[in-house]
Formats: C-alpha cells, sequence, structure tokens
C-alpha cells in the first residue's frame, strides 16, 4: 500500500524532480563534524533558561519555541502591526539558503539575541543576523549515502536551550550545536536510518529535556515518545504508543503502554504503527506533554480488528517519567490513513458557562475536536471541511459513527470496488499548524478540500515480490480552490469565516492581537487576514511556495514578521488534478522578514 | 511477449529523448552500454536483507542476484559494482531511487537493478525504466516443521499452529486475513520470508508462507522444514517473472544483458547460481 503506508512514516515527501544530482558525500562545510567525539558540556550555559521557554508566549523580543509558547498557539500580544498598517508593511531582507538543495522549507524560524535560527531542507541549520540578514554560520549535516530515499528532506525547526541549538536530521540523529558557532556539542543517533528511520520535527525543551517524536520506518515500526537530557544528549525515557510494549525510565523497564491485546490480535502490536513524527506541544498548567499518533498498520484495517490503541490518538504524557496520564482515539480503527499526528493546542474557554482547560485538534478525519485537557474527556467534535464520508459524526461518549459502506474492503486478489472517501489521506488539515487567538478566541484552521478515490490493487509489487495494495486516485473536491483558511469559534464549532485558496495550503498560521492572522500559500504569497473578519489585508510574493511557520517579534522598538520560503512538501508528488494547481510553482530556499517601513 | 517487448521498446525510445532532451546528461548520446564499457563498471543496485537473492553475511554483500549481477558484468567484460538499498513503499519508488532518477538526498541511480517483476502494467506504468531480462519464475509456497505439522491440509487446519510470517506481505494478508482471519491470532510477525522459514528450521514455528526461493533456501537436508507440495489455496498470486531494469534512455545495455542472461540460463551456469544457495531454478513463464 504505497502512498497510504508512506504516509505513516512521512507526511510531507518532497517531491519535484530533481535532475542532475551531483552525487555521493555531502559536504559538511558548515564548522560541525558529527563524526567528531562531543565538545566537553560548559558548566554555566549563557542563554534561555527553562524558565524563559515556559514564558516564551508572552516574550515578544524574542521566538524561543517551536508554536511560539510550550502551548504552540502561535498568538503573539505585539500590536504594532495591526490591521490598520499592515498594508503598508515592506520586506526588511531577505536571505537565501543558498546550494543546489532547495524543495520544501517546512520550518519556523527561532529568534534569540539579534539572531534569526532556520532550519532548511537537506538537513541544514542556518544563523542569520536578525538586523541585516547576513549569514553568521551554516550546518550541513553529513548525510549518508543509505539514507531512506523515499523520506522528505524537509526540516520544521530547531529548539534553543542556554548555549545550544538543537535539531534533527534526515538520518535519525539528534543533534545539539554552539548557538553561537554553529559546532556540535552533541550528536545522538535516535534511530537507524538504515532501517528507513528519519527525523524531522521541531523537538520540544520541558524541565530540561529534549522531547521529540519518532518517523520512518518501512517495515512496521511503533510510535515512542522519548525524553533525553539536554546537555548530554542522554536518554531519560521512552514511552511507546502502541499497547502492549514497555516503557523505559532512567536505563530500566517502566512500564507497558497500555493492556496487552486488549484491542489488537496475536502480536500486531509489536509493529502497529502510531508515529509520533510531527512532535508534541506541552501545558504547564496540568505538567503534560501532548503528542498525537500515527495510524495503524497494516494499513488494510480488515486485518486488525478492533480499536489499535493508541493510534490515531492524542496522548497525555508526564514529562518527568512518560507515564499516560491519558488518551483519546480519534479515529477508532482507522481505515483511511488518518494519522493523528496534528498538534493538540492548549487553550481556555469557558462552555455552557463553565470555564475549562481545553485542548483543540484539526484532524485528518476533518472533524474539530475540543477535549478537556485535564482528563481528555471528549467535549466536541465538528466537521471544519465540507464533505466527511467515513463517518456521519460522534456521539456524546466521542466514539465515531461509522459509514460501514465507505470503508475499504478486505485484501482480495481482484480489483475491489472503488470507495470514494473524504477527506483525502492527505487530511482535511496535514502537519501545517493552526493558530489560537487569545484576543478573538478563535482557531484559524489551513484546511484542504480533497477526497480520494480507493480501491484494492491486485496487481502490485514491493521489495521485488507481488504484493496487494491499493489503488487511489486524490480529487479537489471543488474547481475553483482547494484550500481554505477557516476561522473556527471552539466552543461551538462555528466557522466564522473563510478565505480560498486555489492550490493547497501547505504552511502553518500566526495570529497576533494586533486583529490578524498570518498563512503562506504555495502560489508563494504570505498573506494578512483581518482576524475578526477574514478580509485580505496584505500580500507579498516570496518567490516561490510558502509551506513555512510564520513568527513575528520587537526588535529595536520595530516588529518583525519572518517566514520561510521554499515549495515542496507533499502535495507536489500527487498527481492528476491536484498537480495542475500547483504545476507552475518554482522551487527556493529563502528566510523572508518584513516590517513597517520607518515613519 | 512480443506486444509488451515493443510497447516497451516504443516508451524506451520516446522516453529516452525526452531524458537526453530534458535532463542535458553529459554525453547523452553516447550509447549507454559504450558508457558502461567504457568506465569498466556496471554498478547495480540490488535489495538489502532479501536473502537469499541478496544480503550481508559474514560481512560480505552475497545472494543469487549478487552473483548473477556478477556474471552479467563479467560477461561484457566490466566488473559489477554491487550496491544494496533499502526498498521503498512499492516498486515504482524503487525504480525511481535506483534505475531512472536518483534518490532525493541525491545518490544518482544505478546502471541495472535487480529483481524487477516482469510485469506489463509495472512496465507502462514506470516508462523511465526498461524491464528486461527475465531469469526466474517466483511463486508463493507453504513451510512447516515436520516433526509438528502436516504441510497438506487445508490451511484453516492449522488454527492452534505456532505459524510464521514475513510483515506486511501477500503472505501475511493471507495467513492474517483469509478464511474470515481465523489463523489470525496465531501469527507471528518477522521481519523477512528468510527469518520466517529460519524460524520453522529452529523449532521456533510450525509453518509458515513464502516465496518458493525463500522456503528452498531454508530447507536442509534431512532437516525440519517441508514444503507443501499442493497448492496454497486462494493465495491471490499465481506467480510471476522476475528479471531486471535499466533507465529508459540504456535500452541497448538492455539488449546486450537480455542476451547474455539467456546465454547464463542456456548453458546451465543459471542453475549452478542458484544450486548454491539450495533454490531449484525455475525458467520464467513467457507468455
Amino acid at each position: 500500500m504505497k502512498r497510504l503506508h508512506r504516509l505513516i512514516a512521512t507526511s510531507a515527501l518532497a517531491g519535484l524532480m530533481i535532475s542532475g544530482s551531483t552525487g555521493a558525500a555531502r559536504a559538511a562545510d558548515g564548522p560541525g563534524d558529527p563524526s567528531k567525539a562531543p565538545a566537553p558540556v560548559p558548566a554555566q550555559a549563557a542563554g534561555p533558561t527553562d524558565d524563559d521557554l515556559m514564558a516564551s508566549a508572552t516574550n515578544t523580543s524574542s521566538v524561543l519555541t517551536y508554536g511560539m509558547g510550550p502551548r504552540a498557539q502561535r498568538f503573539s500580544p505585539l500590536t504594532t502591526i495591526n490591521a490598520d498598517n499592515v498594508a503598508k508593511m515592506v520586506p526588511a531582507f531577505a536571505s537565501s539558503l543558498g546550494g543546489e538543495k532547495q524543495r520544501g522549507q517546512e520550518s519556523q524560524p527561532i529568534v534569540y539575541d539579534g539572531v534569526i535560527y532556520v532550519t532548511g531542507s537537506y538537513s541544514r541549520l542556518f544563523a542569520f543576523d536578525a538586523r541585516s540578514g547576513e549569514k553568521l554560520w551554516e550546518y550541513d549535516a553529513r548525510l549518508p549515502d543509505g539514507i531512506m530515499p523515499c523520506c522528505d528532506v524537509v526540516n520544521r525547526g530547531a529548539a534553543i536551550y542556554g548555549d545550544k541549538i538543537i535539531f534533527g536530521t534526515l538520518d535519525a540523529h539528534l543533534v545539539a550545536l554552539n548557538r553561537k558557532t554553529g559546532k556540535v556539542i552533541w550528536n545522538k543517533t535516535l534511530a537507524d536510518y538504515s532501517a528507513g528511520y528519519s527525523f524531522t520535527a521541531a523537538p520540544m525543551i520541558v524541565k530540561g529535556k529534549v522531547i521529540y517524536g519518532n518517523s520512518g520506518g518501512e517495515f512496521g515500526i511503533i510510535g515512542k515518545v522519548e525524553a533525553r537530557d539536554v546537555n548530554t544528549g542522554e536518554l531519560v525515557w521512552s514511552r511507546p504508543t502502541v499497547e502492549g510494549n514497555m516503557g523505559m525510565l532512567n536505563g530500566k523497564e517502566s512500564t507497558m503502554t497500555g493492556k496487552l491485546n486488549a484491542s489488537w490480535p496475536g502480536d500486531m502490536y509489536k509493529n502497529g504503527g502510531g508515529a509520533t513524527w510531527l512532535g508534541g506541544t506541552y501545558d504547564p498548567d496540568t505538567n503534560s506533554l501532548f503528542f498525537g499518533t500515527g495510524n495503524p498498520g497494516p494499513w488494510n484495517s480488515n486485518l486488525r480488528p478492533g480499536d489499535n490503541l493508541y493510534t490515531s490518538s492524542v496522548l497525555a504524557i508526564d514529562p518527568d517519567t512518560g507515564e499516560i496520564k491519558w488518551h483519546y482515539q480519534y479515529t477508532p480503527h482507522d481505515g483511511w490513513d488518518f494519522d493523528g499526528v496534528n498538534e493538540f493546542i492548549p487553550f481556555d474557554a469557558t462552555i455552557n458557562g463553565k470555564p475549562m482547560k481545553l485542548g483543540a485538534q484539526a484532524n485528518r478525519n476533518g472533524f474539530f475536536f475540543v477535549l478537556d485537557r485535564t482528563n481528555g474527556k471528549f467535549i466536541s467534535a465538528t466537521p471544519f471541511v465540507s464533505k466527511i464520508t467515513w463517518a456521519t459524526g460522534y456521539d456524546k461518549k466521542g466514539r465515531p459513527m461509522f459509514d460501514p459502506n465507505n470503508r475499504p474492503g478486505p485484501p482480495t486478489g481482484e480489483k475491489g470496488n472503488t470507495v470514494f472517501s473524504a477527506p483525502s489521506f492527505l487530511g482535511g488539515k496535514n502537519w501545517m499548524p493552526m493558530a489560537f487567538s487569545q484576543q478573538t478566541g478563535m482557531f484559524y484552521v489551513p484546511s484542504n478540500e480533497w477526497g480520494m478515490d480507493i480501491w484494492n490493487e491486485p496487481i502490485t509489487y514491493k521489495k521485488g515480490a507481488a504484493y496487494l495494495g491499493a489503488g487511489f486516485t486524490i480529487k479537489p473536491l471543488y474547481e475553483d480552490h482547494i484550500g481554505v483558511l477557516r476561522a473556527i469559534d471552539p466552543t461551538t464549532g462555528k466557522i466564522k469565516w473563510e478565505y480560498k485558496n486555489k492550490a493547497p495550503l501547505w504552511g502553518g498560521v500566526l495570529t497576533t492581537a494586533g486583529n490578524l492572522v498570518f498563512t503562506g500559500t504555495p502560489e508563494g504569497y504570505l498573506k494578512a487576514f483581518d482576524a475578526k473578519t477574514g478580509k485580505e489585508l496584505w500580500k507579498f510574493n516570496t518567490g516561490s511556495g510558502v509551506v513555512g511557520s510564520p513568527v513575528t517579534w520587537e526588535q529595536d522598538g520595530e516588529q518583525y514578521v519572518a517566514v520561510m520560503s521554499g515549495w515542496g512538501g507533499a502535495v507536489p508528488l500527487w498527481g492528476g488534478e491536484v498537480a495542475k494547481a500547483v504545476k507552475e510553482i518554482s522551487q527556493g530556499g529563502s528566510l523572508w522578514v518584513f516590517k513597517l517601513p520607518r515613519q | 511477449m512480443s506486444a509488451i517487448l515493443s510497447r516497451r521498446g516504443a516508451l524506451a525510445a520516446i522516453g529516452g529523448a525526452l531524458a537526453g532532451a530534458v535532463i542535458g546528461v553529459p554525453g547523452a548520446w553516447a550509447s549507454p552500454l559504450d558508457k558502461v564499457k567504457a568506465k569498466g563498471i556496471l554498478t547495480v543496485a540490488v535489495y538489502k536483507d532479501y536473502e537469499p537473492w541478496s544480503w550481508m553475511a559474514e560481512g560480505r554483500l552475497v545472494g543469487i542476484d549478487v552473483d548473477i549481477a556478477d556474471l552479467l558484468a563479467q560477461s561484457i567484460g566490466v566488473r559489477a559494482d554491487v550496491r544494496q538499498f533499502l526498498a521503498g513503499d512499492d516498486l515504482a519508488d524503487d525504480l525511481r531511487n535506483m534505475v531512472w532518477k536518483g534518490t532525493v538526498v541525491g545518490a544518482p541511480p544505478c546502471d541495472l537493478m535487480m529483481h524487477v517483476p516482469v510485469d506489463r502494467q509495472l512496465q507502462i506504468d514506470n516508462d523511465r525504466a526498461v524491464i528486461a531480462g527475465p531469469y526466474y519464475r517466483e511463486n508463493f509456497g507453504m513451510a512447516c516443521n515436520r516433526e509438528t505439522t502436516d504441510c497438506e491440509v487445508p490451511p484453516p487446519q492449522l488454527k492452534g499452529k505456532r505459524l510464521v510470517v514475513e510483515t506486511a506481505s501477500i503472505p501475511d494478508m493471507y495467513l492474517s486475513g483469509a478464511f474470515g482471519g481465523s489463523l489470525r491470532g496465531d501469527v507471528r510477525h518477522v521481519y523477512t520470508g528468510a527469518d520466517a522459514v529460519a524460524a520453522v528450521a529452529s523449532g521456533d514455528a510450525d509453518a509458515t508462507v513464502a516465496t518458493r526461493a525463500q522456503i528452498e533456501h531454508g530447507m536442509t537436508p534431512g532437516g525440519r522444514v517441508i514444503e507443501r507440495k499442493g497448492m496454497v489455496p486462494l493465495i491471490f498470486n499465481p506467480g510471476w517473472n522476475v528479471g531486471f531494469a535499466v533507465r529508459d534512455d540504456s535500452r541497448d545495455l538492455a539488449d546486450e544483458l537480455e542476451k547474455q542472461m539467456a546465454a547464463i540460463i542456456g548453458d546451465g551456469r543459471m542453475k549452478a547460481i542458484f544450486a548454491r544457495y539450495g533454490v531449484v531454478h525455475r525458467d520464467p513463464i513467457l507468455s
């Protein structure tokens, strides 16, 4: 099951043709060399502390975390740039990532102490001067030849802590660099790249631990969330996401995830999927990490009766021990590749007159979920795309009401019936992060309107042998648009406004107290919208598709907005009608920074 | 076969012209066969962890496909540089990465990829590769532990036996899905078909379904493993021919290697290679 299967591992496969590959070894033209022994750890490292990271959502002079705060609300209280003056915003500078390595730039910049740190495609990390855009240093991971070629080459961002800037690489290493020099402080192997493991998410740092998920692995991996000591890179705990597998804490077995064989037949839990490749969020109020999990394997759901816990779920995890506090399964017994990894964003709101600690997720499966984040209790699930075929809705307990006619059939030796399924496996929303405005109380969700024809395909081949896969065709639902940016009121599920875009949306969203919402488009624009009405107020074409996540901060009394430009991600891979919407888009690789003109 | 060949030839011609024009490969007008001879090396891609075809044993890459690649290279007067690669999600990924485009991180494609199913639809769907040189007929069989299991029973009667199978394969779908899924709870999953047969051979399992080559390779005279004589009922697939692939601009290389392959099969060298790995060579079924 080709694409579907692959998506377990990587959602954003970089896609466009490259020709004239220059061959084998990757020159490490950055100063660091991962093969060398780690440098001694400095005793006291000046720079962001745990407290700084926890307070990063209100620190307007820096961007210290992926998501602009541990809860990843992507909301800034800044108002210098606002709905009244954003039309005047102009570029301050642009910085190229250079080289022939382009493809998707899905990174979110980190800004600290006059430096903008961005990760680039092909496991590169750049430090740019935040005032001039001049490159200070570049680290280029030495990727091995044997790296799993199908995997994407994007990277979504870095984490900063003390003297370190930390990011993951395509060969499944986690690398801590000195943030001033780019020299390697430590470099740890997370998993075996030669077995297909990879790493593309932004790591997060909570209480002195780097916390991250896993991605890749061709043959039935299981998902894991892990924590390492930020100063040494040593493993502290490991938590499998699939029931029946054993966790680790401080070098010893800790507890089993869930209950053995409660929702899986036979030994399938040992390679049941549930990868956590997009990373997580953290809520200091409840001391919980929230990690979404990937869909179960094998792909054909008829082979694995049961709910298949905890795939396509969200897990609340104790960052100190790696113990699971609660779970909620978005798509029990998934049969459509509705990966559940999308970000779960903690927020507070009043429901039926009662102030509550909540969390929200916009799922691949087309529903926008609100849960009580203190206990995982289901509050609501409302459609955020226009067509959903696989379920008619959710009952009061939070179980989907499936439409049995729209589940793909068991594997057979003959071409099976075609099922039209919406959303497509690329999801009502894919990896691109949404934002929550504390000013409007609304979520701003980058969504896509597409479905897929799917059928059993008897004549396919895998690893040199016959295989029973599934054939599928992704189809846009409408002629004039695929992407839709939607403002959703999480207390009612009602959609307040929407902006339609011809190409699929594949970039993250930022919202500010200046009544603004920013997001990028594959057509190359960074756009600004009125957060209350959805009116488009400003746009600028960056020269290549925008699939990164914008950020904003204040520097020398002025407010800046930055975003990565560089077309790629999963979209260009899919042929047919979707390809038509994006075929004229050129590749790139630049950091763009904007501000208002000086008065 | 001839219809497939002529269609393939036409596709290759069109694709080749496009490749030369669009990609602008240096020396695109030199014959690929001449280029291989000039550099003296035939780069060959084989699957990683694919016993008995290509796998690492005692630090060395060995296997039937490795030996055939060596012999093919020799037959055109060059040396084989055999590289193993991790299988993608399907053959289209493998052909793209190893034959006509190269990997996304920049590793260039090889001159030749071994163990490509010779299939009309696969060729049509992957027209940037030329699939040729069928050298073996593969199909699925069942192997059992003779001490514990009658291998000729109707498969539903294997309920309660310790079954083992390569994960995410047709044999996996068969054992986990057929007969109403009644065997599902008895199935243990391993990484390769060879591992599954080895589990039966060591007594850790009672039965498996795997390819004939994997089964025969895992059998030893007087050992535990026996092969089911009858057909495996309702196995989804009657078998397929195994060949090789080259890039669509390398038709002359494919023609030459196909000719050499026929000679290797014809004079018994192929049978000898297979015999080294305990596998009976079966001629491809040309229809």
